[in-house]
């Protein structure tokens, strides 16, 4: 028995290449645990049967990563859900929002599936690989998948779609993603059912970037040029009934669907143009699951008995930035000062209900497998806050304005790190603007989120740290709103990107967390979990701390 | 009730919650000395007026003294002790992020009772201005201002405040603004009408003819004599604007956090009484019920003084 | 009469074409650019000014002024810029969903006001018509937001018997649409009862006090006969005024009522579009709420002349 295991594993282990056996030593030699060695697994293009053989049994154990709670849904019916109304037009290239990708995601379908516990599952991808160093990946595209308008999805409609979301001249909204990462006319069908993504420079994390985390990704015909709205194409589970905007879809079965059948006959999707709206809904019985709520808006289905809540972890986030070039923030003992006022107990307990973690003032969200968690935790302490001050010249008292937007908690958190620093003598006046305002160009000059002295910024979900490192804290990050210019920093990140293995990952990482800690440009309070509700009589619904809701196998328990 | 060829109500806006405005009996150039001593007589003797008064006084009290009276600091959070319910310490529990709702429904008449009757005040000032014009010229002047005049009546009064809002972006300032200019076009109308009557009295064409300019025959005049309308107009409109600037604070163009605004506190807490916490909500919603009512009755008390 | 009528438009579609300026030039002024509010903060200035060049709105006010006035001609209200739809689409059934909520409430309010208001001024001065008219005001003048969630905590959470939203699910029928509207119409109910009860008692003193009244009961017929017969048909004309003066009110207006209660009616449709900054649906909307007020004040105008012989005189006068 033993020897019949060693013999497969040496089989696999010299069909992978470099990268997932030293995946394999650094999982037999304890330095990552079970789950995250199979979550680098499925990144590199591992099947779970094999990684399964190597992790030392037959399969990896599913239900310990996604544990079953709540009996399984019986087929038929209508499954009603809530989302936030999208917030512009449904374009799959420019959707912006939770609640246009949660629309997106009914029809359309990605390459790879990122889940809750950023696992990848293949979806119109059936397995994928990379050359020595992960600058080259090549995607095999299952067959048999039709649009909804009956036509077969071939490799040319795949390339089509990376080339399009890459392409400058379109201007999509996951451009950002894609800086520096992969350009427009990099991605090749090298036969009808093979795809080759020839990066920029070397990626270990590339198939992040063509799944569910990547949301505008969905796979659309080769010839697609707008009108999504109209059609809804797509290859997923649901075929598009009717659409009222504004107001919601409605959905029927794709009988054409590649996949296993949906276990609900139907399935409404219902817009609320306001959280409190929506938390009204579900209690009502309008909706029987909402695909996310928060604290501040939801707060009473926390406690509602007839409702069950799901929670994960997520690196959804809000920044506080403070300018470092700017008075009175440019020394950075003020804004150690303020890092040290912040009550950060009473904004994960109070604000958001303990259903947060504890945020270490840098991206390196506890949900991240390379955060180091040994750097201790900064905690409220005035006296050496009021030290710092004092050191810095500002015991006299320090003035500036807090600008933040209309967006969830967000005027709530503004006022709460109001009364924060107030005990240091800091004293600040809110400005809450309205997103679109607070956002403006995002270009520096025209955009009160970049220009501000300080601001509060929402930040979404992320798959891995890598875009929250660069993008607001390089010295050349387009969303730099604390103007941090710091050549060490720079590096360090430089070096955390190329690093492929979890190891020289986390150094990187643990280094980074330190210097921002001391430079505090930043402050990142907390990491809010992903909730979900549903009513006790719903099960099977899957969502995604993007906000995608996965209703295909959701149905009524008996 | 309405003279012929002008619509039907006309001193009512659309989109505007509607309350019954008493046809108003201008009084004529009579001694206003002893006038004035008889209504302040049927006003004491009023019920509704005594009530609204005391009502509104309350608040004015809480909106001057406030933070002497309310028992914490209405803008001190704690939210560790979120959402506690009504209870010795918190006599009206405590709101999401921990602070006294007692405090904040207290100290909250402030921001109210400056905006509305400053935003108030330049609308009748405004519509004073207008009205004479329009009324005292006629012709031409009153047939394009009262279309501009029409022309803004034909739109709600949230949609018209909304817009601005969002145009010149939400402050105390430009709610005041706002409502104003907004209000102008009605009270232009009531005092239009008003002086429509008083110019035909001998003592306009007596000026006239002593050749006084005009804009003593307007202000110095005329004025005097159509202020009782413009008080009980002004009484009215307090009572809309006190309604309209909750509604906007409620849609979150108002008056803005972390300002313990009644309708903002609304606005931020009424998700939650679905999950049982209702005090946050009911407060406020208590406090600006009563101050609506006071406003009014107290308009009530006075409008019926000078119909007599 | 025809010739008020004729004035009457005339003098309507004046003052039209001036809410169509202030509309048009007022919305010019909201900050921002409308391309990027539709694309969103990331994306590209290229792709912000194609879409500008796409939807015309790089040209000068007074050429996009005469491209909308022109469309509207031709029965073209525009392209909503947030959704693409045609602001027809969008407009429309909003508006038809605000006036079967405004119906609703008028059916549940209008009997009640005016027995409350003939009530309280066959009682006029005492107690019950104090309490009436009082009370009446009072419940007009509470916000509706307030009546709003003091009814969904009533009848949605601890009594659980009605919906707390207005919209019914695709495909219900008339009785179960009938149903999500109760609790919004609800708060309308409170916000008119007490202005139709007020002018309806009104309307019935001064018709107790009119000649005809004293000499019907002088001729010997009953009181109540009286009452039904001359007295419920004079309460009737003013309510006939509350209809037409709150119509731009009830279309409209209502923003708080269908945010509360995510009713898809035209108060949102413009509270939504002046957030997104979607000038076509704002302009178009705006346009449309005031054709209908004007529409609806001329033709309680006519219905009050035809109705109140006094006036029909003078109008022919």
């Amino acid at each position: 028995m033993m020897d019949e295991r060693h013999a497969q594993v040496d089989a696999i282990r010299r069909r992978i290449g470099e990268v997932e056996n030293d995946l394999v030593d650094a999982h037999a030699a304890g330095q990552i645990d079970r789950r995250e060695f199979v979550r680098r697994g499925t990144v590199l293009g591992l099947s779970l049967s094999t990684l399964g053989v190597l992790a030392g049994c037959a399969q990896p154990n599913v239900a310990q990563v996604s544990p079953p709670q709540t009996k399984p849904p019986q087929p038929g019916g209508t499954i009603r859900a809530g989302i936030v109304a999208p917030a512009a037009a449904l374009d799959p290239v420019m959707i912006s929002d939770e609640g246009g990708l949660a629309v997106l995601g009914q029809t359309g379908q990605y390459l790879v599936w990122s889940d809750k516990y950023l696992n990848l599952r293949p979806v119109i991808a059936e397995s994928w690989a990379h050359d020595h160093n992960g600058g080259v990946w090549t995607f095999k595209i299952r067959q048999g998948v039709h649009f909804s308008d009956g036509t077969p999805l071939t490799a040319e409609d795949v390339a089509a779609t990376f080339n399009r979301l890459a392409d400058p001249v379109v201007g999509s909204n996951a451009l950002s993603n894609f800086a520096g990462v992969l350009s427009k006319g990099n991605t090749k069908a090298t036969d009808p059912y093979t795809v080759q993504f020839t990066l920029d420079a070397p990626n270990g994390n590339f198939p992040y970037l063509v799944s569910s985390d990547n949301y505008n990704a969905v796979i659309l015909p080769k010839d697609y040029h707008g009108g999504w709205d109209k059609t809804f194409i797509g290859t997923g589970p649901w075929k598009m009934q009717s659409f009222t905007p504004e107001q919601g879809v409605t959905y029927t079965r794709n009988a054409q669907y590649w996949g296993p059948k949906t276990v609900a006959d139907r399935m409404q999707l219902t817009f609320y143009p306001e959280e409190q709206a929506q938390t009204l809904g579900i209690q009502g019985n309008q909706v029987d699951i909402l695909a996310h709520y928060s604290v501040s808006g939801g707060r009473a289905l926390i406690t509602d008995p007839t409702i069950r809540t799901t929670q994960y972890r997520s690196s959804s986030h809000r920044q506080i930035h403070m300018r470092t070039d700017k008075e009175p923030f440019n020394d950075k003992r003020v804004r150690q000062a303020v890092g040290l006022l912040l009550d950060r107990r009473g904004m994960v307990e109070g604000l958001l209900a303990t259903k947060s973690d504890y945020g270490n003032d840098s991206p390196f969200a506890p949900v991240f497998r390379s955060t180091d968690p040994s750097v201790p935790q900064r905690q409220q302490n005035v006296a050496q806050a009021k030290q710092l001050l004092e050191a810095a010249g500002r015991s006299s008292g320090v003035r500036a304005q807090l600008t933040t937007l209309t967006h969830f908690e967000l005027p709530d958190l503004a006022q709460v790190v109001q009364n924060d620093v107030s005990d240091g003598g800091i004293s600040l006046s809110i400005s809450i603007l309205d997103p679109g305002t607070y956002y403006g160009s995002s270009k520096f000059g025209t955009s009160p989120w970049l220009d501000s002295t300080m601001g509060i910024t929402d930040y979404g979900h992320r798959g891995v740290p890598n875009l929250l490192l660069t993008a607001p804290l390089t010295s050349k990050g387009p969303w730099n709103a604390a103007h941090f210019k710091n050549p060490a920093y720079d590096k360090l990140v430089a070096q955390y990107v190329a690093a492929l293995d979890l190891g020289a990952q986390r150094t990187a990482a643990r280094k980074i967390q330190l210097l921002l800690l001391d430079e505090t440009p930043v402050m990142f309070p907390y990491y809010y979990y992903f909730l979900t509700a549903a009513r006790l009589n719903v099960s099977g619904e899957e969502t995604t701390a993007m906000g995608h809701i996965d209703l295909s196998r959701a149905g009524f328990v008996a | 009730m309405s003279s012929f060829g002008e619509p039907i109500g006309s001193s009512v806006t659309a989109g505007e919650p509607p309350v019954a405005d008493d046809q108003l009996s201008v009084p004529g150039p009579e001694d206003t000395r002893v006038m004035r001593r008889e209504r302040m007589a049927v006003l004491l003797h009023s019920k509704t007026f005594i009530a609204g008064a005391v009502i509104l006084a309350f608040w004015i009290v809480c909106a001057i003294f406030g933070k002497l009276i309310a028992p914490d600091d209405p803008l001190l959070t704690d939210p560790i002790k979120a959402l506690q319910a009504p209870s010795s310490a918190h006599l009206f529990g405590t709101d999401t992020l921990g602070r006294d709702v007692l405090s904040r429904v207290l100290v909250g008449a402030r921001d109210i009772l400056i905006v509305a009757p400053l935003a108030t005040l330049l609308g009748t000032v405004l519509g004073t201005v207008l009205g004479l014009v329009m009324g005292y010229f006629r012709g031409p002047t009153d047939d394009v201002l009262g279309r501009i005049v029409d022309a803004v009546l034909a739109v709600p009064v949230v949609i018209v405040g909304l817009l601005s809002l969002v145009a010149l972006g939400p402050s105390t300032i430009t709610v005041i603004f706002v409502i104003g200019v907004v209000f102008t076009p009605v009270i232009a109308r009531t005092v239009r009408a008003a002086v429509l009557t008083e110019r035909e009295y001998e003592y306009v064409a007596a000026a006239r003819l002593r050749n006084e300019r005009t804009p003593y025959i307007l202000f110095g005049e005329i004025l005097p004599n159509v202020l009782g309308p413009v008080l009980v107009e002004f009484t009215v409109r307090l009572g809309y604007a006190i309604f309209t600037i909750a509604t906007l604070s409620f849609l979150g163009f108002g008056i803005q956090p972390p300002a313990p605004d009644w309708g903002l506190q609304i606005y931020q807490h009424y998700g939650l009484i679905s999950g049982g916490y209702w005090w946050p909500v009911l407060f406020p919603a208590l406090a600006i019920a009563s101050l609506v009512i006071g406003v009014n009755l107290l308009s009530d008390g006075i409008s019926q003084a000078f119909e007599r | 009469m025809t010739r008020f009528i004729a004035k009457r438009l005339g003098l309507g579609l004046i003052t039209l074409w001036l809410l169509s300026v202030l509309v048009f030039f007022g919305s010019q002024v909201l900050p921002g650019d409308v391309a990027r509010r539709v694309l969103g903060p990331f994306a590209t200035q290229s792709a912000v000014n194609s879409l500008n060049h796409q939807l015309g709105t790089d040209k000068s006010v007074f050429v996009q002024y005469a491209n909308w006035i022109s469309g509207i001609f031709h029965g073209n209200l525009g392209t909503s810029v947030a959704t693409r739809s045609s602001v027809s689409s969008i407009v429309f059934p909003a508006l038809w969903h605000s006036a079967k909520l405004a119906i609703l409430a008028f059916i549940i309010v209008v009997p009640f006001g005016i027995i409350g208001g003939v009530f309280a001024a066959l009682k006029e001065g005492r107690f019950q018509d104090r309490l009436i008219s009082v009370g009446g005001l009072s419940a007009t003048t509470v916000p509706e937001f307030v009546w709003a969630v003091a009814l969904i905590l009533l009848f949605a959470l601890l009594i659980p018997i009605l919906p707390s939203t207005a919209t019914p699910p695709p495909g219900s029928g008339f009785l179960t649409s009938v149903k999500f509207l109760i609790l919004p119409a609800l708060c309308l109910v409170f916000v008119l009862f007490g202005y139709i009860a007020r002018m309806a008692r009104a309307g019935t003193i001064e018709a107790l006090d009119a000649d005809y009244t004293r000499t019907a009961v002088i001729k010997g017929l009953p009181y109540s006969t009286v009452v039904r017969r001359h007295v419920l048909r004079n309460a009737l004309l003013p309510t006939i005024a509350v209809v037409a003066t709150q119509a731009g009110y009830l279309i409209g207006g209502l923003v708080a009522i269908e945010l509360v209660f995510n009713y898809q009616g035209i108060g949102q449709v413009l509270y939504r579009a002046a957030s997104q900054k979607d000038f076509p649906v704002l302009q178009s909307g705006v346009l449309i709420v005031g054709v209908v007020y004007l529409v609806a004040t001329l033709l309680a105008d006519l219905a009050y002349s035809l109705l109140n012989p006094r006036l029909r005189f003078e109008s022919s006068a």
